[in-house]
């Protein structure tokens, strides 16, 4: 098993790795706690200089709550639920479907069509963005939730396709095959068949689809510009001025913004890491 | 729903394609502005307007600022909104001389309020001789200073240029830094050098510099140069400005160590943040240097433009009639803190320097816009980064300017 189990190592190397361990732990995480800190300051502590030292007050509840009352943030937080949630069952949905087709049925395009999926995560976003924007006017859903879903979806599906085809090639394909002897359905065996057994492979694809998603502002940015419609995101940048950075609120609003995916890290976590390890150990 | 698409879409102004489905009762307005109190202000004018106009169906639409000096050109071309926000001075020039502004100078001969209580931001709004917009806010720029160390010390305001130079002597016998600054960001330095050059040489020279007319290695503009350096020698600036960004500048200020700032009125609320009183902080306007002189400011403004595109021309002249009046301008700035460019709008009077600066502003032979907004982008960025030079090390002046000269060429 890779890595190696720590019991498994010496007790020097143990007491180093107990030692050295928080201290990593607590350089990696340096980032986010000066964020924290921030984000409990009082606004004059920021204004006399005290921007790593001890709070002269903590005021954890009026800096969150007032990121709430200055800005549309729980409309944000919304309108971010309702792009992320949609996008993650409609691409994963879709890899589904596909990644069995291309799995499991033998016909003459399969490879070329597999690459075809591949191919496209390997295209900048960036050289995407004047077509589609191009596209969403025409269509008339640029400034829409359901518009951004739906280039969201369409982009998250090659690589989802990716995923889940060979998660699904990597099934005993004798399994399918004796289903099949026995007179059931194509789709009673996708159904009842192939999806609990790729199970992990979706949940660990629900958590990291749903990450992108949250996090995306490059999309978020160029697509929507209408206030009522715009992700947690992009809307923390309503709380820069022209002129003055209320770094506090900006510090909350940014891990408010920043805490859901982490939240649904946690509760997927068993999942996640089967589907990861899932099929490492074949061959 | 597809109508409710259509409108949208006409508020991102990104496509050309159903600005007909429009009646001729409609007005579509794009703001800039999506910061908490500037939207507050903005909603609030629009839904008074709507009051006012029943018979009017007004589409509000807003979004970030920075995105929208981005995308107004595409907008201002292919689907215009009826108003739309920008910045006078130079910086509307391309537009104006692009034809994708309108003129509105009847508005401006006709409306009570701008025919008579805009004067001093007139030249401001005027390219051609004829104006394109109504300005809804601006605010001061000038020097702010801790009042309690310059009674301790027992200065004054100074008046003129012999005078600040006395100051800081004093001042830094005392152990006092004159000038905080931080420069991280480079704009600040400009508007240093901005009140220099108009001080020392007006407002017209200011416009011709930043319209690419006099050349940086000009005497005149060596001169404001020679002044600067005067400055940096007897009024010295706090020694890490280039790591600081104007609002870590005001730490030493607020603890005492730099005595004065030459900044923006937008800056009041983050001295009262650090926890500074009214009592210890107060405004003088930017000293005289060359006698005779007329005083111009820096009174940077935000207005609606009209599209020469736009569908419903007489309800948007109605907006920005409306926009002029003083009930309107002094509720708006009232809320954002900021000035109101029509003479008859009420201020908060409780605020020293929002009353101050009124009397600055006013009274002004002419308002310049700053030094990036009236330079074209790519000039200001080299122009900016070549006053930080320069204020690092003041014997590259040479070096600097014959720079400059350079990329002016280039730029216009």
């Amino acid at each position: 098993m890779f890595p190696k189990p720590i019991k498994s190592y010496s007790s020097k190397a143990q007491l180093a790795y107990k030692f050295a361990l928080p201290i990593a732990l607590f350089l990696w995480l340096l980032p986010l706690l000066a964020i924290f800190m921030t984000s409990i300051r009082p606004v004059s502590d920021i204004a006399t200089g005290n921007v790593f030292g001890v709070p002269s007050s903590f005021q954890l509840i009026q800096n969150y709550s007032e990121v709430f009352a200055k800005t549309d943030a729980l409309r944000y937080l919304i309108n971010t639920l309702l792009i992320a949630l949609p996008t993650m069952v409609l691409s994963v949905g879709l890899a589904c479907l596909t990644g069995y087709a291309l799995a499991v049925y033998k016909f003459r395009w399969a490879l070329p069509l597999f690459f075809l999926f591949v191919a496209g995560n390997f295209v900048p976003f960036q050289i995407l963005m004047l077509p589609v924007v191009g596209i969403s006017v025409k269509l008339e859903i640029i400034n829409t939730v359901p518009g951004l879903v739906m280039f969201h979806a369409a982009f998250q599906t090659g690589f989802c396709t990716l995923f889940m085809r060979n998660f699904i090639k990597a099934l005993p394909f004798e399994l399918i095959e004796s289903a099949r002897l026995e007179g059931v359905g194509e789709f009673q065996i996708f159904w009842h068949l192939v999806l609990p057994l790729v199970k992990p492979a979706i949940a660990a694809l629900c958590v990291l689809i749903f990450t992108f998603i949250w996090n995306d502002f490059f999309w978020a940015t160029v697509l929507i510009q209408e206030d009522s419609s715009l992700p947690i995101t992009v809307g923390v940048r309503t709380l820069n001025g022209e002129f003055v950075q209320q770094w506090h609120l900006i510090s909350a609003a940014s891990l408010l913004a920043a805490t859901p995916p982490v939240l649904m890290f946690f509760i997927m976590q068993k999942h996640f890491i089967a589907g990861l390890t899932l099929g490492a150990t074949k061959g | 729903m597809s109508l409710r698409f259509t409108k949208l879409a006409l508020g991102a102004a990104l496509g050309s394609l159903f600005s007909g489905a429009l009646l001729a009762s409609d007005l579509v307005i794009t703001f800039d502005d999506l910061n908490p109190d500037k939207k507050a202000a903005y909603e609030a004018a629009v839904d008074a307007f709507k009051k006012a106009n029943p018979d009017i169906n007004v589409v509000a639409n807003n979004g970030d600022r920075e995105a929208h000096k981005d995308t107004i050109r595409n907008a201002l071309q292919n689907d215009a909104p009826d108003v739309i926000t920008w910045y006078p001075g130079n910086r509307m020039g391309p537009f104006v001389d692009a034809g994708l502004f309108m003129d509105i100078s009847d508005l401006w001969s006709s409306d009570p309020n701008l025919s008579s209580k805009f004067n001093a931001i007139k030249p401001t709004m005027s390219r051609d001789g004829k104006q394109w917009g109504v300005p809804y806010s601006y605010y001061q720029w000038g020097v702010y200073y801790r009042k309690d160390i310059y009674d301790k010390l027992e200065l004054s305001e100074p008046s003129n240029w012999a005078e600040l130079l006395g100051n800081c002597d004093t001042l830094k016998e005392a152990g006092v830094t004159p000038f905080t600054i931080g420069t991280q960001y480079l704009w600040t330095a400009a508007g240093v050098f901005d009140y220099l050059n108009l001080r020392t040489n007006g407002y017209d020279v200011h416009n011709d510099l930043t319209a690419g007319k006099i050349k940086y290695t000009d005497p005149r503009i060596r001169d404001t140069f020679a002044k600067w350096e005067e400055m940096l020698d007897r009024c010295s600036f706090v020694s890490t400005h280039a790591t600081m960004d104007w609002q870590a500048a005001i730490s030493p200020f607020a603890k005492g160590d730099a005595a004065m700032y030459v900044m923006g009125n937008f800056s009041v609320g983050q001295y009262k943040d650090a926890g500074l009183t009214d009592d210890q902080i107060d405004f003088f306007q930017f000293p005289e240097i060359t006698p005779g002189v007329p005083r111009a400011e820096e009174a940077p403004a935000d207005a609606f433009f009209i599209p020469a595109n736009a569908k419903n021309v007489e309800n948007a002249k109605k907006f920005l009639a409306f926009i002029a009046t003083p009930e309107i301008q002094g509720d708006w700035n009232k809320a954002i803190g900021q000035l109101p460019p029509n003479s008859d709008a009420e201020i908060n009077t409780d605020d020293k320097f929002i009353v101050e600066g009124m009397a600055t502003l006013s009274t002004a032979a002419g308002l310049a816009q700053f030094y990036d907004r009236d330079a074209p982008a790519a000039m200001a960025k080299a122009g900016m980064e070549g006053f930080q030079k320069f204020m690092l090390d003041p014997s590259t002046l040479d070096e600097v300017l014959e720079g400059l000269d350079k990329v002016q060429a280039e730029v216009y």
